[in-house]
């Protein structure tokens, strides 16, 4: 097996293949649970061929990474598996150890969600990315070093002589990732799985690293399974989707089918339920209750609960659908699938009544402010530096409005949510609330402005104190203002419970026993208690999945039309901004660079950095794949503690010039744009730019 | 405080399961049991029979007799009131210094950390049994002498674990919301912090008992613990030390009993540990069933 | 590099400094104070009063400590109380057979331990993983001082292949001879510390085998052999080293009880003569000694430390 002859062998052997690569017939998974078997993968069909990008789409708990990783039998021992994969025609189910060993990393090259745990932290990268072909005997060890240069240097590493002998420590996020692509395309494989390889980084590194994997994967022709979550990404780079719910494929089609004419009700009611970043649309449909936990399924179809086409039906209830061809090249696994109506998700863009907000008197201004952190070195820990993790920013927000803060991380969102609040103390700049200056009030003077001003925390698994019941977790508010008899005690919380679509049967049970959504709207009931006028709503709905996201975005709509609330959004997803937000500020490495009422942002950005990110950002519609301008920043995000000299953004920008290496740009709204941006060379993207831009970077 | 009822039978449930563990509670059981009710039951630890000294396991004297051909079975039932009493008393002396250190520590960070931490290196800068033999210098020898001595000893693990506990807590989103609603530094110290720091907490209370009862004996062992004619288990090894040729059994089975009582010590902390580190891992372990997704 | 040494150096400072006025204050705490140490209980004020100016306790408290300290950096310990013999002799006579057995019972405590550690973490949860793992728990359980017992009534008493009361000879002049007394020492000691090591090793093992990387080796091929090696060790070995060093500092101070079971000339006996004569300016000396060699090797092995592990920058 290893010797280079029936390597020859082998890959002549694929050249003539028009075969499947990868060939699943009835894979069915169960780990053993508490004494149970729990079925995760419920016997599926996959194909998947040369030359293509196959995505598996599905939300937690639908079994998408167990079936990848049973694809080379790399499950935990406690896995029962059972059916056929078939990898180049060698059946890989009950296969020998051995024969499994040697096809990893020949056959089948792997890349994992997470960047920072993939590689070993105390081995030199450049080793881990030609180790395995070593053991293959594929490369001799004294040419290791050299051809992981080579291949470092295929996914765009910047100075790949150095790296092979740097630790993962020293490799940024972005290419770290590239070095797994790299490592999982060393043994030139004719699969690759990619489980989720892009959710753990930023928009622009993202569209980077997808840039990268797409053309090392034309260059070898391999297949590619990639596993996510996120219909943007699925519609940018797939060539067939399989829809994968409850432990089944509930559809299988191109990615055109899949988005034109899903023939599934959960892959429809899916792409309802997901904000579009290309159109700004009023309210979200919602999937009705909680994706199944594999411990409990549904009986006969798993999608009926929630399904709307399948309601009332006994068939649905009692026999499980076999995923059926449905149309040309098309699969589906419901009953009903010829009942399905046609429907484009609805662009009535929601209405914005910019002029009249006008008038009304912010809530919340901020004024300039500054926060840095001083950085101490050396044997006195003296202040050497500082980060300056937000470095000016202004914005206000009005009663009943919704103002975003976008950004990629490290930009300074949340450091600027928490200096906000008072957690964090500010340097320079006012802030005020109700027209008072809270900057620097003692924690006695705050506690009142902290009546009016609530803050909704990103991870409802971590914000929550475990130890409280969900009463208790709503009424703690309350009681540290020794408001909770004032404010109707147990009926209050009662009536805030059903504010946020919480049973009050749930009252006495604790935040384990909810599930993460019901957990975001207890953080959400919690907040409400106070009545206040101004939530800080800190990514709400990243840890959410999709159909979950989607229910957490229209109570939020709801309680804000319903008490007038004003929302300081703080995101990384510019889908989700463009949804619920009515003016978006953008910043980068502590800086705000462009403000503006949301559908300018999006449709007359003049920043490029703003034009960047939009450009980065995957769209779920795969016929835009092709007509849109990409434009792939290089680089990562400077650290803020040394940020570059000029504008911040000069390093990584398409447009820069000498002046924007020496001069920091002001702020400056010009009657010809339609937001303001803090930009020497502002001003709408040329087409020509996007060709100088991607020519910069090598074209994808 | 019904959760921590709840969850504190959910533990018990759970540790029952493991055979070392039961054995261990039916163990720690009967032995508080015997040291409880030695009066009642008749054992007698004192009676002198110079003529029966140093005789061997009988059905009159289970574990034979000692040189002053007292019961050493009942010396070891009063041994175990010593030595439980003792360990008890170190342990409680340990947890009220150690947790509120640890907790403030923790929790201020600052001037106060630096303060209160480098006095408890300088405390781990000597290995216990040597501090505890300081300390007896200090304090003379006695039993009490040695219920603080190793009391004291038990001071850094408490606090660097409390400590731990407060600064992996202090920067949760559910620390951070209770200051976000104006909660003081105190509610967010003890209604919040504290309330979810007890687990490792009495796992480590656990964990000293074994230690504590290593140690005192280790001081009787060495003469500087608990003085004659108190029985203790220590000082019962270090006297039949001298008997090793003619009465072996005089050294060995006190030691059986010592060692029972640690290990039982042990399985039950161990077990304890595993179970509140097995909550994270069973979560992950769910979480790569039904495969992850954040 | 040399600027996190400074560091860790000066941050020793204040440690010792605490460790020192302790000591010292030692003196001070005991029933009568330093002239009751002298002159005993029932001397008459005449005495008393002579001891106090002679022995300079007439000055202030500051001026006395200065002393103090000012004379133990220039390598005077005082003399002891009872054999009137300089401390820093004593313990120059002592250390030596201490340190042999610090480094006889490492050598045992890794023998057994890292073969039990990687053979159990590699078999979770087997019976023979449930085995290991008792040896571990029993080691830590069998006081010392028991154990160092029972060896004693089998190898001297019942065996007699080896002397129940073990001196010190340097292991250069007679290595045989060395052997065979420090041998019991050295494993009563080992067995306990082997104890730790092993469920210190396991422990680290188990979690390096759950990590991601493990899951992206197995991904490429690599054969377990090689998984467990290259990668898995690497990881584990890095805090391990840390235990090792923490374990050596203890031995250093912590074989008391070891040296009084087997009557082994080394510094821990001679503490616990001090403590029973109560000969005070031993008793600190040793106690000062011993902190002192356990805050060099701690600091020797965060140096160590920080250089095996690549995450740690040094400049």
């Amino acid at each position: 097996m290893n010797s280079t002859g029936t390597n020859a062998l082998r890959h002549a052997v694929k050249k003539s293949n028009t075969d499947a690569v990868l060939s699943v017939r009835d894979l069915t998974v169960s780990f053993l649970t508490n004494g149970k078997q729990v079925p995760v993968v419920r016997g599926i069909d996959l194909d998947v061929f040369a030359n293509e990008v196959h995505c598996i789409v599905g939300e937690s708990g639908s079994g998408k990474s167990v079936t990848s990783l049973a694809v080379t039998g790399l499950l935990p021992v406690t896995a029962t598996v059972s059916g056929s994969v078939r990898l180049d025609g060698v059946e890989v189910i009950g296969a020998d150890e051995e024969v499994l060993r040697n096809m990893r990393g020949q056959d089948v090259g792997f890349i994992f969600q997470d960047p920072a745990t993939t590689l070993n932290p105390v081995m030199r990268v450049g080793r881990q990315i030609t180790e395995g072909q070593v053991v293959h005997g594929q490369l001799k060890a004294s040419a290791a070093s050299d051809r992981a240069a080579e291949l470092m240097a295929e996914v765009d590493i910047a100075d790949p002589k150095g790296r092979v002998t740097q630790y993962p420590h020293q490799f940024s996020g972005g290419m770290r990732q590239r070095a797994v692509i790299a490592m999982a395309m060393s043994g030139r494989p004719n699969l690759i799985v990619a489980d989720e390889p892009t959710t753990a980084l930023d928009v622009t590194v993202q569209a980077q690293v997808l840039s990268v994997l797409l053309q090392r994967q034309k260059a070898l022709g391999s297949a590619i399974i990639l596993i996510t979550h996120d219909l943007g990404v699925v519609a940018e780079v797939a060539d067939r989707v399989s829809v994968m719910y409850g432990g089944s494929i509930v559809e299988t089609g191109t990615v055109q089918d899949i988005f034109d004419r899903p023939c599934h009700p959960y892959t429809a009611a899916l792409l309802r339920s997901v904000p579009r970043i290309d159109a700004g649309d009023d309210r979200l449909k919602t999937i009705p209750g909680q994706p199944p936990t594999p411990a409990e399924l549904p009986s006969g179809c798993v999608f009926h609960p929630r399904c709307a086409l399948g309601a009332g039906k006994t068939r649905c209830q009692t026999e499980r659908p076999q995923l059926r061809a449905f149309a040309s090249g098309q699969m589906t696994a419901c009953h009903f699938a010829e009942e399905m109506k046609p429907d484009r998700p609805s662009t009535t863009a929601r209405a914005i009544a910019q002029a009249e907000r006008a008038e009304v008197k912010p809530l919340l201004e901020v004024d300039n402010i500054k926060v840095h952190f001083p950085v101490k070195k050396g044997i006195l820990r003296r202040t050497v530096g500082w980060v300056r993790a937000v470095d000016g920013v202004r914005l206000s927000v009005r009663p009943g409005e919704t103002v975003s803060l976008v950004g990629e991380s490290g930009c300074g969102k949340t450091t600027f949510a928490r200096a906000i609040m008072g957690l964090l103390d500010v340097n320079e700049g006012d802030v005020r609330f109700d027209g008072r200056s809270i900057v620097g009030l003692s924690r006695k003077a705050m506690r009142p402005v902290r009546r009016q001003m609530q803050y909704v925390f990103q991870d409802p698994y971590s914000s929550l104190n475990p130890v409280l019941s969900a009463a208790d977790i709503v009424a703690e508010p309350m009681r540290l203002h020794g408001l909770f008899e004032e404010m109707g005690s147990d009926k209050r919380i009662a009536e805030l419970f059903e504010m946020v679509g919480l049973s009050p049967s749930m009252m006495g049970k604790y935040p384990s026993e909810f599930s993460g959504g019901q957990k975001q709207r207890l953080g959400i009931a919690r907040t409400l208690g106070l009545k206040p006028k101004l939530l800080i709503l800190d990514e709400p709905v990243a840890a959410l999945d999709v159909s979950i996201q989607a229910q957490i975005l229209n109570l939020l709509q709801d309680l804000q039309r319903e008490l007038d609330l004003g929302f300081l959004f703080i995101s990384h997803n510019l889908s989700v901004v463009r949804h619920i937000s009515d003016r978006v500020a953008v910043m980068y490495l502590g800086k705000m660079v462009e403000e503006g009422a949301c559908n300018e942002i999006y449709e007359n950005a003049a920043h490029p950095y703003t034009l960047s990110l939009l450009s980065a950002a995957p769209i779920s519609n795969p016929g835009m794949r092709n007509q849109r301008a990409r434009i792939i920043l290089r680089g990562d995000i400077p650290n803020p503690a040394s940020p570059p000299s000029g504008c911040r953004f000069h390093p990584r920008c398409f447009r820069a010039t000498d002046i924007c290496r020496s001069q920091v740009p002001e702020l400056a709204t010009q009657s010809s744009l339609k937001t303001t941006s803090i930009c020497h060379h502002a001003g709408p993207l040329d087409p020509k730019e996007i060709a100088l831009a991607s020519q910069a970077e090598g074209g994808i | 405080m019904r959760k921590s009822f709840q969850s504190a039978a959910k533990t018990i449930r759970n540790l029952m399961s493991r055979k070392g563990v039961v054995f261990s509670v039916i163990f720690l059981g009967a032995l508080s049991f015997l040291a409880i009710f030695a009066d009642i039951l008749g054992f007698d630890y004192l009676t002198q029979n110079l003529i029966e000294s140093l005789q061997p396991p009988s059905a009159e004297y289970w574990f034979g007799t000692d040189e002053l051909g007292r019961d050493i079975l009942s010396r070891v039932v009063y041994g175990t009131r010593t030595s439980l009493v003792t360990s008890a008393g170190a342990v409680t002396i340990a947890a009220v210094l150690g947790v509120p250190i640890g907790l403030v520590a923790g929790f201020f960070g600052g001037w106060r950390d630096a303060v209160l931490m480098r006095v408890v290196d300088v405390m781990l800068a000597l290995p216990a049994i040597l501090f505890a033999m300081a300390l007896i210098a200090i304090l003379g020898k006695g039993q009490m002498a040695a219920m603080i001595a190793v009391g004291i000893t038990g001071i850094p693990s408490f606090a660097r674990i409390t400590r731990a506990q407060v600064l992996s807590l202090r920067n949760r989103d559910f620390v951070t919301a209770v200051e976000a609603f104006g909660g003081s530094a105190t509610y967010s110290m003890f209604r919040t912090i504290l309330p979810n720091s007890w687990s490792p907490i009495v796992v480590q209370a656990i964990v000293l008992a074994s230690v504590a009862i290593l140690l005192e004996a280790a001081l009787s062992f060495l003469g500087m613990g608990v003085a004659p004619p108190t029985p203790s288990w220590g000082e019962m090894l270090r006297t039949g030390k001298s008997y090793l040729y003619e009465a072996p059994y005089y050294a060995v089975l006190p030691g059986i009993i010592l060692t029972l009582t640690i290990l039982s010590f042990d399985t039950i902390g161990r077990a304890m540990t595993d179970f509140l580190e097995g909550r994270h891992e069973l979560g992950d372990h769910s979480s790569v069933d039904a495969e992850s997704e954040k | 590099m040399i600027s996190y040494l400074i560091r860790r150096i000066l941050q020793l400072v204040p440690v010792l400094l605490v460790a020192s006025v302790a000591i010292w204050a030692m003196l001070y705490a005991v029933p009568g104070g330093p002239v009751a140490m002298i002159v005993g209980q029932d001397a008459s004020q005449e005495q008393i009063d002579a001891a106090t100016r002679e022995l300079g306790l007439d000055r202030p408290l500051i001026v006395q400590y200065a002393d103090w300290v000012g004379n133990a950096v220039s390598g005077d310990l005082g003399k002891s109380i009872f054999s009137k013999e300089p401390v820093v002799k004593l313990i120059g006579q002592r250390l030596p057979a201490t340190i042999q057995l610090a480094v006889f019972s490492l050598l045992i405590a890794l023998i057994i331990s890292i073969p039990i550690a990687i053979i159990s973490a590699l078999n979770p949860g087997t019976w023979i993983d449930r085995v290991l793992s008792s040896w571990s728990a029993l080691a830590l359980a069998v006081p010392t001082f028991w154990l160092g017992i029972l060896l004693v009534l089998l190898f001297a008493v019942e065996l007699r292949w080896l002397p129940s009361a073990s001196r010190y000879i340097p292991f250069w002049t007679a290595p045989l001879d060395a052997m065979r007394n420090t041998f019991l020492p050295a494993l009563t000691l080992g067995v306990y510390v082997s104890g730790i090591l092993a469920r210190f090793l396991r422990a680290s093992l188990v979690g390096e085998l759950r990590s991601d990387y493990v899951r992206t080796a197995r991904s490429k091929g690599l054969p377990e052999r090689q998984i467990v090696g290259g990668h898995i060790m690497r990881n584990a070995l890095i805090p391990f080293v840390t235990i090792v060093g923490l374990m050596l500092a203890n031995f250093l101070g912590g074989s008391v009880v070891t040296e009084v079971v087997f009557t082994y000339p080394g510094l821990g006996r001679l503490l616990v003569q001090a403590i029973s004569t109560r000969d005070y300016p031993l008793i600190q000396g040793i106690i000062l000694v011993i902190i002192v060699i356990f805050m060099l090797i701690n600091l020797a092995v965060d140096m160590l430390y920080a250089y095996i592990d690549p995450r740690i920058e040094h400049k």
